[in-house]
């Protein structure tokens, strides 16, 4: 029998047929090609890019069919390494592994399948540091260290595939150029490696393909089409009644009792929300809302122990859940089918991120896939509206490849260096081998490796420096204290240092950011993991708490990244708002928001498409100007910037500066000279190339984004607090090495890799271009409201993040006063 | 010495102390100025653990010790503890520049009371002619040591904290900057390192502040 009958008997016997793009992917697969799948989650995917090297160890070994040996000496005896399954996050590693397991159980494939994250424990790490499994489930950091190991090179000799699950989320992240990295160290070992991708569909597929396997590829490559995606719904709760007055539109968590409602209507819900502070509020909100629900429902967010994470999955799966509060952290990986109600609370920020939500329902066949949102401010009706358009119009967001970060460079040096050591030419072929690295520059990849051999040119006088060290023509790693380093910092390459909170007496919760705890005093009260909790102190790197009985307590803040509108979004959400300036409301959303949008009208003006709002009103705190131009809030924050810069060029004055998803504040305790600022050429695109790097160098942006690149490039250890004596003399804020490298090293290649980052990343410079050149023409229509209207009210509220002043430090600095940092209880 | 345009002035137990941007304090009595936490070394300690730290840092504090000593005509200088950072920083070229300015400044008294950081890393080689006490060193009527403290001897100068404060002020301005902050029975330096962070400080009531704001020090208003 061939290899694809068998195959085929296999899923026949499931009740199966392969789905068309399934056998292409196997046929192109074996004919040795690489490309990109895209399609819907639980389509599918997993098995097309899977049994492509199942077919292939069949054709090999025809007769070779045998229980697969998981442990003693049968493992010794199974293949090497042949496939790596990288999966973004470690959550997925082992639900990923069970669905790949199955297939090789019942065809009798000999193989051993293993996951390797930071989870994995320590003997399971001893096991695979003997041998490897034949096909291993990892994350970009785990195969970075792998990539580390000195004998790294013989690893991967029978390797003959890469597949890179969820690449729409890697992709354009320095996660994504990790694997970039890692992907291009592979091929120069195995030029016949294969790579696939399978990611959700994005604007921009082609590019998507060619980051991920890379620019200098040799082999042909294709990418392929899923099924077609369910019929979505998209639709809103409409609060019963909106209040105009105080909080403008503020809902908070005024929708509970519709949302649990939603929920009953169904078997089993997932709600999510943007940011897992929300999850924790919502969550404590429906068990109040409904106690009987107690041990029914739960919450699922990436900072919670991975043993509650499984149990929440494990009961999603199982049906024995009501319902789960969740973050992105259920937008990946496998089917929950019982899950027939998905709610959206808040903002949905992006078109193909609701319909990626939209897909975790309605996986029973012939169910179309649902998501309601539940708006937390009024206004966000309109952006309910404007993304259905959006679907409508198919205005997928694209994912931008990330350009050369230095930062990321350095660390596959060091990498490349420990990992059995490598020749700078051969190293460059590799990097500029690959999508984010191809226009690497001579003089950048000089300082790269300068930057790690001698600490930069600066350094060239200082022998007690090394780092990396060139042997007989090869970069290696000789200090064992930096090797340990460099392993412990290539698995903290996102996020700020965690603090493991942990009983007194007992189990792990989770994690919250150092930041949150430091803020802690003993006794404290916090709501965490869905549990009151009293803080008791913090030691060996960990917040030990006790139970408590009260629910009231704050809630810790995580600072992730904030999400801004898509361009895609907001382009529909202009449309919407200038339907409604001509007193067009369409659809129920529209209708609920109307009396809103009404005050908006008679206090000030809702702007037509072709004007910019701008609203001047005065209040206790000092002047205020607000713009809004809607085109989400890292174009905002850039524009407020530029625009605080270019009116602090007239006089000396200081500006505060807050941003949202709709507009902009520019606060000041004197009157901002708007108009003369309008005449002098305010909305001019013209001079931006100058003027944007100016305002960003007057705000903290720059030196906040260090933060990442001093721990990417191995400056300052997340884990340095718990370590010994003399590791805790070589901790520097990442802040402090901002300034001492602005200082004293001001041409220091990662302080400029800060400031493209803040204009490319934060700002999206491409979109504050385009949104000036929209802004250019169109009118400005200044109002002066005497009470601040409902799309300002936002911004009023909103904790102010940067500043611009033209004025002496000393000179403000005597009208201000300390900041008493606790409030009163 | 008379004060500069971006000095402050403070007067405690009858002595004037001038509170000067360079991150130091002159006791203008006694012809001596006050320097806490320089750190010395510190990035050359970084360098030998193989994190790259720019060079210069020690060029710069020694410049600016040197333009402080020539401005305000200091007969002694005493480091309130922390000169060198760490055993590993004692790098040739550190040592070599510390020796260089001291050979420029031969009949300049030098004392260090010690801190924490002093125990790890040794004192200052004996070439340097620096005298080396533990704190506490009364020099009445102040007590001069590394931590901050109480002392029935006199009022305490100390170091160690690197206090910085968080300032607010109209139109939700914010900023955090280094200060000299004097309490009832002690007060605290800034630290005159250049590579040397800095951490918050909770004032109380009645006590005083002075941030350092680029080329000024500025007192801050009551607590409120």
């Amino acid at each position: 029998m061939s290899a694809l009958s068998h195959l085929e008997d296999w899923f026949a016997s499931r009740g199966w047929t392969p789905f068309g793009f399934q056998r292409e992917v196997w046929d192109a697969y074996r004919a040795g090609e690489s490309g990109l799948v895209h399609a819907a989650t639980g389509t599918g995917k997993t098995l097309a890019a899977w049994m492509g090297p199942l077919l292939e160890w069949l054709e090999e070994y025809p007769g070779a069919t045998a229980p697969a040996p998981s442990k003693g000496r049968g493992r010794a005896a199974a293949p090497p390494l042949r496939v790596l399954w990288i999966t973004p996050l470690r959550a997925l590693a082992t639900d990923t592994a069970h669905a790949l397991a199955e297939p090789l159980e019942a065809l009798g494939i000999p193989w051993t399948l293993e996951t390797r994250t930071g989870d994995t424990p320590e003997r399971v790490r001893a096991r695979q540091r003997a041998r490897l499994p034949t096909a291993l489930v990892t994350t970009p950091e785990s195969l970075s260290l792998l990539l580390s190991r000195e004998d790294a090179p013989t690893l991967f000799e029978e390797l003959r595939l890469v597949v890179v699950d969820e690449w729409h989320e890697l992709m354009g992240t320095k996660r994504g150029v990790q694997v970039e990295l890692a992907l291009s160290r592979l091929r120069a070992w195995r030029p016949a490696l294969r790579t696939w991708g399978l990611s959700a569909t994005l604007g921009n597929l082609e590019d998507a393909r060619d980051t991920l396997l890379g620019v200098g590829r040799a082999g042909p490559s294709r990418i392929v089409r899923g099924v077609e995606p369910k019929q979505v719904v998209i639709d809103a709760l409409i609060p019963p009644r909106i209040e105009r007055f105080p909080w403008a539109g503020h809902l908070g968590t005024q929708m509970l009792p519709q949302v649990a409602e939603a929920i009953e209507e169904g078997e089993s819900a997932i709600v999510f929300t943007n940011t897992r502070s929300q999850t924790e509020i919502w969550y404590q909100a429906l068990l109040e809302a409904r106690p009987e629900w107690a041990g029914l429902i739960a919450l699922h967010h990436g900072s919670l122990d991975r043993k509650t994470r499984d149990w929440v999955e494990d009961g999603l799966r199982a049906g024995r859940l009501r319902c789960v509060v969740a973050t992105s952290s259920l937008d990946l990986g496998v089917d929950f089918s019982p899950v027939d109600r998905v709610l959206q609370v808040g903002s949905p920020k992006g078109v193909a991120r609701l319909l990626q939500r939209a897909g975790r329902s309605g996986h029973r066949p012939g169910a179309a896939s649902r998501v309601t949102c539940v708006p937390t401010h009024a206004l966000e009706l309109v952006e309910v509206a404007a993304a259905r358009d959006g679907v409508e119009a198919g205005a997928m967001e694209s994912r931008l490849p990330a350009e050369r970060p230095l930062d990321v460079l350095v660390q596959h040096v060091v990498t490349a260096a420990l990992g059995g050591g490598a020749r700078p030419e051969d190293l460059l072929a590799e990097v500029r081998s690959t999508r984010a690295y191809a226009g690497l520059r001579d003089d950048e990849w000089a300082w790269v490796l300068d930057f790690v051999r001698h600490g930069g040119q600066v350094l060239g006088a200082y022998p007690e420096y090394s780092r990396v060290v060139e042997r007989d023509g090869l970069l290696r790693v000789e200090d064992r204290e930096v090797a340990r380093r460099h392993r412990m910092a290539i698995g903290t390459i996102v996020g700020d240092a965690q603090v493991t909170v942990q009983y007194v007496r007992g189990a792990r919760l989770g994690s919250v950011e150092e930041s949150f705890v430091a803020r802690l005093k003993p006794g404290d009260r916090f709501v965490f993991a869905g549990k009151p909790l009293e803080f008791v102190r913090v030691r060996d790197m960990k917040a030990w708490v006790r139970r408590t009985t009260t629910s009231r307590g704050t809630v810790p803040r995580w600072m992730g990244s904030r999400l801004s509108l898509s361009s895609e979004l907001a382009a529909a959400l202009r449309a919407r708002l200038g339907e409604a300036a001509r007193g067009i409301f369409r659809g129920p959303e529209m209708e609920a928001v109307r009396p809103i949008l009404e005050v908006q009208a008679r206090w000030s003006r809702v702007p037509a498409a072709d004007e910019l709002l701008v609203e001047r009103v005065r209040t206790r705190e000092g002047h205020h100007l607000f713009f809004f131009p809607f085109e989400g809030r890292l174009v905002h924050e850039g524009m407020a910037a530029l625009f605080a810069y270019r009116m602090s060029r007239l006089r000396p004055i200081s500006f505060t500066l807050s941003a949202s998803d709709y507009g902009f504040e520019l606060l000041s305790p004197d009157p901002a000279p708007l108009e003369e600022a309008l005449a002098a050429g305010l909305l001019d695109p013209g001079g931006l190339l100058d003027d944007i790097p100016a305002s960003l160098n007057a705000t903290e942006m720059a030196r906040r984004q260090f933060r990442e690149i001093a721990r990417v490039a191995g400056l300052v250890f997340p884990g340095y607090r718990h370590a010994g004596k003399t590791a805790r003399q070589l901790q520097a804020s990442s802040g402090l090495f901002f300034d001492v490298f602005q200082r004293y090293d001001p041409e220091n290649l990662l302080l400029s890799q800060a400031h493209r980052e803040v204009l490319e990343r934060q700002l999206e410079s491409s979109r504050l271009g385009r949104a000036m050149h929209r802004l250019r023409s169109s009118r400005v229509v200044l109002t002066e409201p005497e009470r601040t209207p409902p799309l300002a009210f936002p911004l009023l509220v909103d904790r102010a993040r940067e500043s611009v002043s033209s004025e002496t430090l000393a000179d403000r600095v005597r009208r201000m006063q300390i900041a008493l940092e606790r409030a009163a209880g | 010495m008379t004060a500069g345009s971006g000095d402050a002035v403070v007067e405690i137990r009858g002595e004037r102390l001038l509170l000067l941007p360079e991150r130091a304090a002159l006791w203008e009595g006694a012809g001596t100025l006050l320097v806490a936490d320089p750190h010395w070394g510190k990035a050359a300690a970084f360098r030998a653990g193989g994190i790259p730290v720019p060079g210069g840092t020690t060029a710069e504090g020694l410049a600016r010790l040197e333009g402080l000593v020539e401005r305000t005509g200091a007969r002694r200088v005493v480091f309130l503890g922390d000169f060198l950072h760490a055993r590993e920083g004692r790098s040739p070229a550190t040592l070599r520049a510390l020796a260089e300015w001291r050979s420029g400044r031969p009949g300049l008294e030098l004392e260090l009371v010690r801190g924490n950081h002093d125990r790890h890393a040794g004192d200052p080689p004996p070439g340097l002619g620096i005298r080396c006490v533990d704190p506490p060193r009364a020099e009445p009527p102040f007590v001069l040591a590394h931590h901050p403290g109480e002392s029935p001897a006199g009022y305490v100068l100390a170091g160690h904290l690197h206090p910085a404060v968080r300032l607010v002020g109209r139109g939700r301005q914010r900023e955090r900057l280094p200060c000299f902050w004097f309490g009832a029975e002690g007060g605290v330096l800034p630290a005159f390192g250049p590579f040397t962070g800095a951490a918050l400080v909770e004032p109380l009531p009645g006590d005083r502040v002075f941030v350092v704001a680029e080329q000024a020090v500025v007192e801050i208003g009551d607590t409120g």
